[in-house]
This record gives C-alpha cells, structure tokens and sequence, in this order.
C-alpha cells in the first residue's frame, strides 16, 4: 500500500500534464519536493484531480449535533411521518393533463428525492425521498433517508410501496431528472422500477409557461417565496444536500442532514399546495395549449 | 493487311497504364539512387465455401452483393467464432476483413436479436462500417439495425439506439465517456451483447492501448452484471505480435487466424535514398524532391499515386507542387487531392469517394489513411521519409496493389540518421519482422483513472479483481480522498463527480483548436487542428494551408481554442522553431558506463515554440523569422541517460566546446540505433542533450556548434560541473515503457553506436552517424565525427 502510494505520488505529476498547466504548476525535483513534504492528504488530492476544498470541509456550526429522527425500520434505513391538517378534500384538476377531468385528491402523490450530486450515471444516488399525499383529512408527509449505502435496496422497496397503479406521480422537474435517476438506481438494485408506468405531473413546465420571466428564475425556492408566500427558516440549500450527506457518513455528523430532511419536507409539502395554485390559477385550456 | 491495319491502330492508341513499365524506367535511370529493390511475389486467392448453417436470408444478402464463396481466412474466422473463441484476424489491406466479423454477428443479430458492440479507433471508419452494414441490410432486406454511437449522435436519437439498435458502432472513448458511466440505459443492450468488435488494434499501442485494455476490463465488470460473456472479434494490421497483443488488451485467449486468403498481384518495393548533393558534408538532395519526382512520373504513366507525406506541412507543400503540374487548367476537376486530419469530414468523405471512383490521379495524404479507409485500388505507393516502424511501412505499402496487376511501393529517405539505416541496410528492412505492440495497462495512473471510473459503474466488493489487478490499495487511496466510501464489503461511490470526463484515452489535452475564417468579414470554420499540434502549426504570423490554400494566422486565442485566419498570397510558408530542455526528476536505478554512468529515471520535459521560419516556396531559402510566444508543452516520462564526469573529459578533449559537440553527435548516433533496436516510432523515441544538473541544454547553432541554453532559452554556459548528458526518453506522459529495455541493454547500445559511426563512409561525420556538419569542420583535426567516437569510447564498457 505504501509502496504505491509513493508511486502514485510520484507519478501524480504526469496527470498534471495532461491540462494544460500554467507554468507555475512546473514540478520540482523531487528531492526538493521531498523536502517540503506536504500533506499527503493534500497530494493524494491534487493527484485525483480533486480540487482541495476550498471551504472547509466541515464547518463547524455552533449548533448541537440533532439526533437522528424517525425510527429505523431495516437497518441503515430512516423513516419519518407527519401529518398536518387540511380542510376541503375536492377533486384536483392535474395541470397540463390530457383531459380535463378532475382526480380524486387521494391519487397525487408529491415526491423528490436528495441526491449525492447533480453528475448523473450510475455514480450518483438518492440518499432521501420526501413524498406528500392526503390522507382522510390530513396531508401526510413521509420521508426516508439512508444512515448507510447498504439501505438503499429497502428504501427504494419502502418507496414502491407507497405507489399505487393510479398513483399520479407529481414533481418538480422529476421527470427529467428524479424520475430517471431512480430508474438507474432501480435497476442497479435488480429491482422493478415502480415509476415506469405511472402518470407523472412535473410542475416545472406549467409553472414556466405561467411565471416565466416574472422573477429572477422558476426555481421553488422562488415560486414558493413569491405564489405561495413561504418564507423559510434556517434552510439548507438543496446545493449543499451532497456534502450533508458526505459529512454524515464521514464522519458521523446528523445536524446538516437533519437539516437537508427538513428542506426535503417542506419541498414535497410546498409541491402540494403548488398542485392545488396550479389547479385553481390556471384553465384546463391553458394546460393543453402546446408551451 | 487487317493485321497490320491492327498493328497500326495500336501503335497509335496510348499504352495501357503499367506499373511494370514505370518501375523499369525508374531502375534504369536512377539506379545509384536505389540502394535496394525486391518483389513480393504474387499471391493466389485461396477460397472457402459459404458455411451451410448461415442464415438463409443472409446468404442471399451476399449473393446480392456478389459474394458467393469467402477467402479461407474469412472461413477460418467463422468457424472460430462459432466454437466461441475470442478471435483475432490478421490480414493485410483490402483483404475483406470486415466480412469476418459481419457474418457472425449479422447472421446472430437476424437469428437470436444478439446484439453487438463494434469499436473503431476513428468516427470516419465506423461510419463506413455502418454504411457498408445498411448496405448489405438494403440487399437482403434483413431487418438487422445497425447505427453509429458517436459525439455527433443526436441526444433524441441515442434513446431509440439503445433500446433498438442490433450493432451499435462507436469508438473507444464514446464506450469509456458516454455508455458504461450509464449502463443501466444500456441494459438491454448488454443483457443481449453477444459480440465486441474491435477492428484496428494495431492503432491501440502505447498510452491509448493502455487505456483501452482498461476500458475494456471496466466492460468486463458489466457484462458480468448483465450476466453476459461477449465473445471478442479482432482486426489488426500487420503487426509482430497479433495473438499477444489481443490478449494483452482482452485479458483473455485469444485464437490468432493470420493467413490471408485473398490473392494479391505482385508488389515490387524499391528503397530509394536521394543523390548526394555535397559529397564532403554527406548532404543529400531532399526527400520531398525526389516523391514530387516520382509522383509526376507515376501520374504521367497514367498510374494512381499515393503519396505520404511525414507531416500535415508537408501534405500542403507536396499537394501544391504536384497541382502546379497537373491542376493548372482550373476548369477541369482536379487530378491533385490532399487528406489529412484536420480537413472537415465531409472533405475527407468527398475525397475518399472520389479516389474510390477513379477519379483521382494522385492522393498526397498524412497517415490518416494508414488506418482502414476505403479508398480502392492504387497503383504507387511514395513515403516521403521512413515511417518510423517496419509495420508503418508495410501498411502505407499495402494502400497500393490490385488483384491483377502488380504495384509498386517506395521508401524515399530523408536525411534523418533512422531513415538512412534502413534505406543503407536493404537486407535488415526485408528480413526484419514488423514491431510488436506494446500496452502498459497496468501503469498506476493509468489504473487509477479507470479504478476510479469503475468504482463510479458499479461499486467494487472485497474480492473483486479488476482484470488481474487486485484493486484495494487504489481503493483506499480513492477513499482517502472521499471519492469511495468503504462500508463492509463493499466501496461505494460518494463522490459528486462523473470521472469519465477527466480521463481522455488518446492523453491529448483539452480537445481541439478550430480554425476560423475571417476573410471577406466572414467567419467559417474551415479546419481543426489537435491540440498537440496547435503550437507547431497556429502561431500567428503562421501560414496555415489548407487543400494548398495558404491562410494566415493573425490571432490564436490559446484559451478559447480559436485560430483566427485570412486568405493570403504569399509566396513562403512557415515553419516553427521548437526546442527542448529537460529535468531529472528522479532516478530508478543507475550502472557504470565506461568512465561515465548510465541512469534509468522520470523525467520532466518541457517543449517550447520560440519562433518560425519563413521558407520560399521552390528555393526553399530562408527568407526571415518570427517571434512566437505560446504557453509550453510539458510531458513527465521516463527516460534514460548517459553521463561522464568532468575529469574524463577535460582528459579526453581539447577543449569543452569539442566535448559538447562530441555529445550532441553520440547523441544522435545512440537515438538511432535505439530507435531501431525498439523498432519505436521515431517521434516515440525523443533524444536532447542538457547538463546534468537540468540549469541547461544544449542546441546546435547556425553554424552546427553546441550551445549551452538556460532553461529560458537564453545563452548560457555550463554550471561550474562541467557534466553534458544524452538523454532518450519515451514521448508519452508517464512513458509506455521503450526506456526500461533500453536501460538494460545500454552497453550494447553504445557498442551499436560506435560501429555506426565507424562504418559510416563519410569523413568528418554526416546526418547519417552524427548529424548534419559544416564545410568548416571538414578539413579540422578533430572531425565531429571523431568527437562523437570519443564520447561512445569514453562511455563504453568493454
């Protein structure tokens, strides 16, 4: 092992040339290199093309570490449910649907997932799915999130349970890239993909056909903040899910992952009352029109 | 009087082109120039049946083409593959290689659905392939899909190619980037893989070949999760050894099928050295005058020509000579074609068609068409310089040749020392087999990479091999750095990262510059160039032809990757100044040489455009210089080194300038023999000569002499340690191993240089033993040539 890592240490230049380096990246010799013998951290990185991180890595924030939520239901595996009432049940009109007919509000189901980086193939994962759908009088949070790699044959087997074959899948953006990253992870897991043939509703495209150009950007956090008038506290922005993620298998650190479940949480919880603006502030005629 | 009416006729009627007649009147009128000429007879096609069990629809897709019987090797192929052994077929040009792999796999595809996965080294030969596929698809009606998987390829269409496509045709960096990273979308595709193909494998040598083999374990891990075993089809050139080579790449045995069933007329192969212009300093008239020469007489003879040129320059200097002689009548289509890479493809496509159909006289080319391009029959074959290897030379040669009639190939030499061994050694170029091709798979960066990309695919378990290669420790060094997180048994990907992007199989950086034409307040692209090239050829100031046409440079944007050209009338064309200088960065092992020593060790090597020449057309005088400033080149490889120390010397020579040309000489006289002792490519064998303490090197002036430089390119003089050094070192990053067996042999290597230099008939030294020299140094005692024997005598064990 060390015997290669001296190896690699010394051939880690090579990889240098390979980009156009500026000429400041010109190597010593290496008894010069010896003698100011870095961190082997450090050169590990640089020879892996990992930039060293700029920030650091940690962060020490000055809250307490949060405890785990939710309770362990197969082992490296979380599940969290909520409930929160709500008064009129009334059939939904799903936007942009083929015909106009109203579904029952029971058949929605509103996830998203948090990811560990936006790379795509078969590399990237989901470590979290948050989905909401009403149950009886209540809107019904429920989350899964993995505290090991090794759970995610069971979340992704908790997660085909809660679909039914009229279950009307809704997202944001989901169909361009939840969806499919699911598929890949589906299959990896030599598991039937449960989304394939269900109906799928991305807000995404009716909420741009309706706000574009009206603020800085249709992301949710922006639609949230100025259709619903959400206004969130102390929230992790999805960018950081990743590194939360990392830190707590690292490392062990709950707090930014806990932190990322709550953003989860209210995600899929603002999808709901997003489908519900969307059906009330728009005409079925609108949907049908070609973007 | 009918018969002498005929006799008549013909008289009048012009001969039939005949290759015969052209190499007779060469023999005869040029004989001091043909330092060796031999035939390689003609060969009679050896033929198979159809196999009975082909699919009925295919057979009949064959006959449509007008194929009813097969050569024996196309048969020999079949029957392999049907066994189910990896099969590598070896054969030359032209000799139907490509129907030994259609066959299975087509039939297969119409039978069972199996699917197949083709590799080319280039996007051209696959398109090709694909068409030469639909074509046979067309004929027999066979439903069989086949369709290119390349860069190009249209995002809407890669779905349905997934999902539908029978033979997918792609090239080994579309595999490493774009198809493992994201299996799962190609389930279905390896869950019904029965074939890889993988055609040229002569081109997957050094750094790429090393890249592949490991692309192609990464391949291995995922049909093992598809639970399929692809049976593997080869092609290959001409190489030493075909069997060893496919199964270094594979990882498996490999059956080897290397004799050709195809006939072949006869192939005369003259070797041809320019006349000496200047008998006292050993200088020869050009090689590039002697191919115009030659190329007028094959095109007069109404023969088709091949010409290869040693570089994309020199394409446009020789395409220009010969359209002066032949394309002067602009309203007629052109006889004179260039192709090179860089042209756009649909340049090149357009040329090929038109060689294909006759309609070409002379082709001047790069060693783009070394590979398999289609390009029909020819009848002459010119190289302008030695390729650089006994295969190379095979293979430009088999571009020539019909079934009938014999062809001719030359080998004219340029003044380089490698050139001029093989064309004085006649009986060595014949009898000497062609260069074994080297992987180094397991060089640790190499692996690295490609651990890392196959951690990304599927995450690896204890126990796992990766091809032969336990891969733990690499594993742990990608966890160290949070790219793997280890938990269990198993090492799983964490990383935000797709490691596929930053690994480039061909190791050039950065992608290619596009040349931009702003005359006439226009902007279109008219050419690309690779990026290892950009600096030697789109300087501004640099006169960059493309089809004879002369642009120039007036603006490279280095980091946009732009060369921004106009259309000019001038009547020079530029050549850039580059040098070297080097830096031992440490050193593996070290023996005694001599009263010197000789080393084994990595070294950092750092190339640098200074300016460029400006070169009158037909004069060739040099009619002025230009500054160039561009980033440096830099490559970390291996090399090895000779050295002796101050004492000798200043025992030995008269003086430190004599000693420092004494080593610029052995320095050249040791790269040839090396060169040749490796069979290396001469460009993957780079020589230079610099201190020993790396503060500076040495180039020659106008005037011949060694020069210290420092590193910035300034004149220098040596450190107090007066300790000049000849360096070889391999030309790839990391090395791909030419100097290790070289260390090894280093006595013989400078016992092999001495006698070079001894039995060179010059007197005080020429570009054949130890470079160019200068009338002045003819009549002086000390001879570089005898400065050169010195240095070897001082460096030689005996």
């Amino acid at each position: 092992m060390s015997g290669l890592v001296e190896k690699l240490r010394r051939l880690r230049n090579q990889a240098g040339v390979q980009a156009p380096a500026p000429a400041a990246a010109v190597p010593e010799p290496v008894s010069d290199a010896l003698a100011r013998i870095g961190d082997e951290r450090q050169r590990l990185r640089r020879l892996l093309d990992l930039r060293p991180s700029g920030k650091p890595p940690s962060r020490p924030s000055a809250r307490a570490p949060l405890p785990l939520r939710g309770e362990e239901i197969a082992p490296g595996l979380y599940s969290v449910e909520q409930r929160y009432g709500v008064e009129a049940l009334a059939p939904l009109l799903p936007p942009r649907w083929p015909d106009c007919t109203p579904l029952a509000r029971t058949r929605f189901l509103c996830f998203d997932t948090e990811t560990t980086g936006l790379a795509g193939g078969s590399g990237t994962r989901a470590f979290m799915i948050g989905a909401a759908d009403w149950v009886g009088h209540e809107l019904r949070v429920r989350q899964l999130y993995l505290t090991a790699m090794s759970g995610e044959g069971a979340m992704l087997e908790a997660f085909a349970r809660w679909l039914q074959p009229d279950t009307v899948l809704v997202s944001y953006n989901g169909r361009s890239y939840d969806a499919p990253l699911l598929a890949v992870r589906y299959r990896l897991q030599r598991l039937p993909n449960p989304l394939r043939d269900l109906a799928h509703v991305d807000l995404l495209h009716p909420v741009r056909r309706v706000y574009r150009g009206r603020w800085e950007n249709c992301r949710l956090a922006t639609i949230e903040r100025n259709v619903l008038r959400i206004v969130r506290d102390d929230d992790l922005p999805g960018s950081e899910a990743p590194a939360a993620w990392r830190a707590f298998l690292r490392d062990g650190r709950s707090t930014d992952l806990m932190r990322v479940l709550e953003h989860n949480r209210q995600d899929v919880a603002t999808l709901a009352r997003l489908l519900e603006h969307m059906d009330q502030n728009a005409t079925p005629t609108a949907w049908l029109t070609s973007a | 009087m009918p018969s002498d009416l005929a006799r008549l006729i013909a008289d009048k009627l012009p001969a039939p082109p005949d290759p015969a007649r052209l190499l007779a009147r060469l023999a005869q009128r040029y004989a001091d120039r043909i330092t060796g000429q031999f035939t390689v007879p003609a060969r009679p096609g050896r033929y198979a049946e159809l196999p009975t069990e082909l699919s009925p629809p295919l057979r009949e897709a064959l006959r449509l083409r007008g194929i009813s019987r097969l050569y024996s090797h196309q048969a020999e192929a079949w029957d392999a593959v049907q066994r189910g052994q990896h099969t590598v077929v070896v054969t030359p040009t032209a000799s139907g290689k490509s129907l030994c792999y259609t066959l299975p796999v087509v039939d297969a595809a119409i039978r069972s659905r199996a699917k197949a996965l083709y590799l080319f080294p280039t996007k051209a030969l696959a398109q090709d392939q694909v068409a030469e596929l639909l074509e046979l698809n067309r004929a027999g009606n066979l439903g069989v899909r086949a369709y290119t998987f390349d860069g190009d390829t249209p995002g809407d269409a890669r779905q349905a190619i997934r999902l539908h496509g029978d033979i997918v045709v792609s090239n080994p960096d579309m595999l490493h980037q774009g198809m493992l990273p994201h299996h799962t979308k190609w389930a279905q595709f390896f869950e019904n893989l029965r074939y890889v193909v993988i055609d040229e494998i002569h081109s997957y040598r050094g750094v790429f070949g090393s890249h592949l083999a490991n692309v192609l374990r990464r391949l291995a891990r995922i049909c093992a999760f598809y639970g399929v075993e692809p049976t593997f089809i080869l092609c290959s050139a001409t190489i030493g050894n075909p069997q060893e080579h496919a199964e270094n790449l594979i990882g498996r045995s490999v059956h080897a099928i290397t004799d050709s069933g195809a006939p072949c007329g006869e192939k005369h192969v003259l070797l041809w050295n320019p006349p000496v212009v200047n008998p006292d300093l050993g200088l020869r008239a050009s090689a590039r005058s002697q191919v115009t020469r030659i190329a007028r007489a094959a095109i007069r003879a109404k023969l088709k020509a091949l010409v290869f040129a040693p570089s994309r320059l020199m394409v446009e200097v020789l395409t220009k000579y010969l359209k002066d002689v032949f394309d002067h009548d602009p309203r007629k289509p052109a006889r004179i074609h260039a192709y090179r890479g860089g042209y756009l493809p649909t340049e090149r496509r357009r040329t090929e068609q038109l060689m294909r159909a006759g309609q070409i006289d002379g082709l001047v080319s790069t060693s783009a068409l070394e590979l398999g391009v289609d390009i029909g029959a020819l009848d002459v074959v010119l190289l302008q310089g030695y390729p650089g290897s006994i295969a190379a030379t095979w293979q430009r040669f088999g571009r020539a040749g019909r079934r009938q009639q014999g062809s001719i190939g030359v080998l004219v030499a340029s003044s380089q020392p490698l050139d001029q061994y093989i064309v004085r050694h006649p009986e060595f170029f014949r009898a000497a087999p062609p260069e074994q091709a080297r992987i180094a798979p397991d060089q640790p960066l190499i692996l690295l990479d490609h651990i890392r990309c196959a951690a990304f695919e599927l995450p690896f378990v204890d126990g796992d091999g990766f091809g032969p290669v336990a891969p733990e420790a690499y594993l742990q060094v990608l966890a160290e750095s949070d790219v793997v997180h280890r938990e269990g048994s198993r090492w799983e990907w964490i990383a935000d990262a797709y490691p596929a992007n930053a690994v480039n199989l061909r190791s050039v950086a950065d992608g290619n510059f596009v040349v931009v034409d702003r005359s006439d307040g226009r902007q279109s692209i008219i050419a690309e160039v690779d990026f290892s090239s950009a600096a030697l050829t789109l300087y501004e100031g640099a006169i960059h032809m493309v089809q004879s046409v002369p642009y120039q440079v007036e603006k490279l944007d280095w980091d946009g990757r732009k060369a921004y050209v106009t259309r000019t009338h001038v009547d020079y064309y530029t050549d850039a100044i580059d040098y070297t200088r080097l830096k031992v960065l440490e050193r593996f092992d070290g023996v005694r040489a001599g009263q010197g020593n000789a080393y084994l060790g990595e070294v950092h090597v750092v190339r640098r455009v200074a300016g460029y020449k400006k070169i009158r057309y037909y004069t060739h005088e040099n009619i002025g210089y230009g500054p160039v400033t561009l980033p440096d080149q830099e490559l970390h490889t291996t090399a090895l080194w000779w050295q002796l120390p101050q004492e000798a010397l200043d025992e030995a020579f008269a003086s430190r300038q004599d000693a420092l040309d004494g080593f610029l000489g052995a320095a050249t006289a040791l790269h040839t023999v090396a060169s040749v002792r490796v069979m290396a490519e001469s460009r993957d064998l780079m020589k230079s000569v610099g201190s020993g303490d790396a503060s500076a090197f040495v180039e020659r002036d106008q005037r011949g002499r060694g020069q210290w430089r420092a590193s910035d390119g300034a004149a220098a003089t040596d450190a107090e340690r007066f300790t000049p050094t000849v360096y070889l070192y391999d030309n790839y990053p990391g090395g791909v191993g030419l100097s290790d067996p070289l260390f090894r042999v280093e006595a013989e290597l400078v016992r092999e240089a001495r006698e070079l230099i001894a039995g060179c008939a010059c007197r005080a030294g020429c570009p054949a033993c130890v470079g160019p020299v200068l009338a002045v140094d003819e009549d002086a005692a000390a001879t570089p040539k005898s400065q050169a024997e010195r240095v070897l005598a001082l460096l030689h064990t005996v």
